[in-house]
């Protein structure tokens, strides 16, 4: 790829980061929409997630007597650490805003991170619902990390670079070839683990309060004012980073392949709609399939890991 | 004995630092010795450490090889000396671990005076190991390590555990030392009587393929023995929380390394590389070492077997470079090999680096409340709010999250293992075995996230839960200091990680005897700022900048000018008590519950109840995991072997006419063979 001025590398991540930033919200609000009308509800409007955070973002916060700096500051980590992977992923154009700053691993990693200060700050308050939260949010993400990888890996061996931008290019390039077996093996298993990532049905419940069921809600249980905004948008982020991960390595097609007005609005609007799609699956898995007792999870993620696996296997033993 | 610097460069220093650590460490032997002055010997292990570490970064800057002989020391054999770019990679990281390690205890009297010089003795045989040159310098520097090791683990008054751990440790180190010697006997003889590894290299390539099989596994085997790597790991989780802290620093942060060495200067280095299946042994090592390693990990609620569990854990991780170093190396694939194999060197100096780090922090721990045992700590990060931090940094770093050093070097790991998998140089199986440990990988980072999560979790936050862990309070200075020292490593070698793996990929180059880079554009690499063109990058420092400055303008946006108002954590209405909280022990059950073919846990619940009713009035609980290897396979075969020496014992049952019948029998025998 030729030198791109500094100027533009700045216009597009910052246009990345307020797109990212502006629609995580109406994404986790069309699911919510889709999962009422799914189960006959009406359901709260298309602006709801903002109203959420702007409340809590406005509210005077409490915080346990027991905790202390680690719950203070773990919040800012979370949304740092997912604010730096959403401008590492390709959206509107075909390669990443900061052009070979890090690979899909180096946003995989920042997951972790994110995930790392979340789990612990959930055991600063000394509760049993943050320590149930986060022990089994850790377990989680253990099992649908091989898969996360594995699946990514496949992508990555195939276009010869595990930087997300050239596996978008790469397949853009290959056309409708690109959806061979051993692509789509890959595809499901990345789609599983944005379930279990995500925290919908049948991993976890998004919307349950019920103590003893909580997952990832029972980490944000002690959370307050500005962290459980700062929280709550995090996972909205993340669930948007995930869909445009799957968007690029999986179904690039649309993207910008060249840095013109035209194609980058184009882009940017086909970005928005393959994750709409994305969350509609999400909500249509939320409002029919119940969630699964947490000891039969090894096997659904396991699945996961299964099928990364064997399109690996078909993309190397059978060439 | 003549010290030479092989190259000009401003390297005249260099001879001077090695001399001056070797005689520090004597001279803090020495001290040790004498009670008036016994508490000097950590500050001179700290000056010899630092000397150690000057050399090591001094030879990695000039590129510039020391040499130093002397014949017929001791009148037994010429004593052979020479650090290159390899022996400079793990000399630096003895470095780090050592001074940090002796800094830690400055100022403290040793718990014996053998002890307190066995001590400096030991980090002298490790620095003696890393440049040794010739079989009979490095098998002595190599039993001086190991028994001196074995001596500080068991210490001057050992319980019967620690004897046995010791025992153990001692028993396997020389099965491993007896491989090693008679892999060098073979290598000696087929290179006409020749001790120097140079003469090795060169007699190498016409060594019979037989020959070089055996060399390959005896050599394998007894320095993955060293490593701790699976099945030959079972001194090491005995051996190491069984040390004192600072000791178990040292053993779990530079000595396991040893091994990886030894793995590197003899496969690679000495005899070029091996055939594929080499390669794929040792990769497969590699990933159930690093799986087991920290499934293991997280069943343990004893602070140090938790840490020496991930010793083996992050051993795995440095094989499952190895590993793809050598499938690589053996189909010509230079340059992804060097990458591989720079990965393994990288991880190995994070993992001194942050290994010891978390062994310093557990030992504070322990100092600090006199308890091992996860599920009594808890709420120390408010008595202890330095420790927390580096503890914190510490976990934070061996979980490979960026932008700290342990994640750089895992990410020169995927990048080898997603190099093997796509390499068409590379058998198919192969490279389905190296995209399988992609998968093992992933695992292994992610359980260790979780793990971390653990160990710093009920160590620091929530609530005491036990009275020696709300009367703890801040660990001493030169504790602290070292701690920061590492925790500070950890950040520098994470940011910095650009300029340090393509150091790391020089030194993989001149071990494998490569010339220089063809084609560095199809090889993903890790650099400081982006965009020079490669497959794949990690731009570590302007990445490690972007995530600061978006946690601190979070963090900026975020703070209220009105403080939080203070209530008690919400426990369905009740008042809080510190037994609401998640212990270590249920933190890992949810994973003990998926892995439960693997770990396969037994659980014993007993229930008392208050008479006449159904209220419990005490429940016991007891919960263990099988350790399947060394149930189901060591321990089998350890019985057989018993079996066989009884068997062996009732040949001999000393009546004279039997030997008589024996030595008949063999003439006999030996007269028709020669028929």
């Amino acid at each position: 790829m030729s030198a791109i001025e500094p100027t533009t590398t700045v216009f597009l991540a910052v246009l990345q980061l307020a797109a990212f930033v502006l629609f995580a919200p109406f994404l986790t609000a069309t699911i919510r929409r889709t999962k009422a009308l799914l189960q006959s509800r009406r359901g709260p409007g298309l602006l709801q997630p903002y109203r959420d955070l702007a409340k809590w973002w406005g509210k005077l916060p409490l915080e346990s007597n027991v905790s202390g700096p680690v719950a203070r500051y773990a919040p800012a980590f979370v949304l740092g650490a997912i604010l730096t992977a959403a401008l590492l992923v390709p959206l509107a154009t075909s390669r990443t805003p900061l052009v070979s700053w890090g690979d899909l691993l180096v946003v995989v990693g920042l997951f972790a991170a994110a995930r790392f200060a979340l789990a612990l700050a959930a055991m600063d308050a000394g509760s049993a619902f943050g320590g149930m939260g986060s022990s089994r949010d850790v377990a989680i993400s253990a099992l649908a990390e091989p898969g996360l990888v594995l699946a990514l890996a496949g992508a990555a061996i195939a276009a010869g670079s595990s930087d997300l931008g050239a596996i978008s290019a790469f397949g853009i390039g290959r056309g409708l070839d690109l959806l061979d077996p051993a692509h789509l093996l890959a595809a499901a298993a990345f789609g599983i683990v944005i379930i279990a990532e995500t925290g919908h049905h049948p991993v976890d419940n998004p919307d349950t309060h019920l103590e003893l069921t909580m997952i990832h809600e029972g980490m944000l249980l002690e959370a307050s004012g500005r962290s459980l905004a700062t929280l709550v948008f995090a996972s909205e982020l993340k669930l948007a980073v995930l869909a445009a991960i799957f968007s690029a390595a999986f179904f690039p097609f649309g993207a910008a392949t060249e840095l013109a007005p035209g194609p980058i609005a184009l882009g940017l609007v086909l970005g928005f709609v393959k994750m709409l799609v994305i969350g509609q699956a999400l909500a249509l898995l939320d409002a029919s399939v119940a969630r699964a007792r947490i000891l039969t999870l090894p096997d659904l993620l396991g699945l996961a890991s299964v099928l990364a696996l064997a399109g690996l296997g078909i993309q190397v033993l059978l060439p | 004995m003549i010290v030479t610097p092989d190259g000009a460069l401003g390297a005249s220093l260099l001879p001077a630092f090695w001399v001056a650590a070797l005689a520090l460490f004597v001279l803090a032997a020495a001290v040790a010795c004498v009670p008036r002055v016994s508490a000097l010997s950590p500050t001179l292990s700290t000056a010899g450490s630092v000397c150690a570490l000057a050399l090591g970064c001094g030879l990695l800057l000039s590129g510039v090889s020391l040499t130093a002989s002397g014949s017929h020391v001791l009148g037994l054999a010429t004593i052979s000396v020479r650090y290159d770019g390899l022996s400079a990679v793990f000399l630096a990281a003895f470095g780090l671990s050592a001074a940090a390690a002796s800094l830690s205890v400055v100022g403290e009297r040793p718990r014996s005076r053998p002890e307190g010089a066995a001590f400096p003795l030991f980090l002298a045989s490790i620095v003696l190991v890393l440049g040794a040159n010739a079989a009979f310098s490095f098998l002595l520097a190599w039993e001086s390590m190991t028994l001196l090791s074995a001596f500080l683990v068991v210490g001057l008054r050992p319980t019967r555990a620690v004897v046995s751990a010791g025992n153990v440790y001692l028993a396997m180190t020389h099965v491993a030392t007896a491989a090693i010697l008679v892999a060098f006997a073979l290598l000696a003889a087929s290179s006409g009587g020749a001790l120097d590894f140079v003469a090795w290299h060169a007699a190498a390539p016409g060594l019979a393929p037989v020959t070089r099989d055996v060399i390959l596994v005896l050599v394998s085997a007894g320095f993955l023995t060293k490593a701790g790597a699976m099945p030959f790991h079972v001194w090491l989780p005995r051996a190491h929380p069984a040390a004192p802290s600072h000791v178990s620093a040292v053993m779990s942060g530079v000595m396991i390394k040893t091994g990886i060495y030894g793995l590197i200067r003899v496969i690679v280095d000495i005899m070029g590389g091996g055939p594929d299946g080499l390669g794929l042994l040792i990769l497969g090592v590699g990933a159930v070492s690093a799986v087991m390693g920290v499934l293991y990990a997280l069943m343990q609620h004893d602070m140090k077997r938790l840490l020496a569990f991930h010793s083996i854990e992050n051993i795995g991780i440095i094989l499952i470079g190895l590993g793809t170093a050598l499938l690589l190396q053996a189909r010509g694939a230079t340059d992804l090999a060097a990458l591989a194999l720079a990965a393994a060197m990288f991880h190995s100096v994070n993992h001194a680096a942050f290994k010891s780090l978390l062994f310093l922090g557990a030992g504070a721990v322990v100092h600090a409340t006199g308890l091992h045992d996860l599920n009594h700590l808890g709420g120390l990060g408010r008595k202890m709010p330095a420790t927390m931090l580096v503890f914190g940094v510490g976990a934070a770093a061996i979980s490979g999250l960026p932008p700290l050093n342990g994640f750089a070097s895992e990410w020169l790991t995927f990048q080898g293992l997603f190099g093997a998998a796509g390499s068409g140089a590379v058998e198919p199986l192969a490279r389905f075995g190296a995209a399988a440990a992609v998968g093992a990988l992933a695992l292994t980072t992610a359980l260790a996230v979780a793990c971390f999560v653990k160990a710093t979790g009920v160590t620091f936050l929530g609530l005491p839960r036990s009275a020696a862990a709300a009367a703890a309070s801040e660990t001493t200075p030169p504790a602290r200091f070292a701690m920061g020292f590492l925790a500070a490593v950890c950040v520098v070698l994470g940011l910095a990680a650009g300029p340090v793996a393509s150091a790391l990929l020089t030194v993989a180059r001149s071990t494998m005897h490569a010339g220089a880079a063809t084609a560095t554009a199809t090889v993903p690499a890790v650099t400081s700022t982006p965009g020079s063109g490669q497959a794949a990058t990690y731009a570590a420092l302007t990445v490690g900048l972007l995530v600061a400055a978006a946690i601190a303008v979070v963090a900026a946006a975020s703070r209220r000018r009105t403080t939080a108002r203070r209530v008690d954590t919400w426990t369905c209405g009740i008042a809080p008590k510190p037994a609401f909280q998640y212990t270590a022990t249920s933190y890992a059950k949810p994973i003990q519950l998926f892995f439960r073919r693997i770990l396969v846990p037994e659980r014993e619940v007993h229930v008392e109840y208050v008479p006449g009713t159904r209220f419990p009035s005490s429940i016991r609980y007891r919960s263990e995991i099988t350790l399947l290897l060394e149930e189901r396979v060591l321990k089998p075969a350890h019985g057989l072997s018993l079996q066989a020496a009884d068997f062996a014992r009732k040949l001999q049952a000393g009546a004279i006419q039997l030997y008589i019948a024996y030595i008949v029998l063999a003439v006999l025998a030996l007269l028709l063979w020669a028929r």
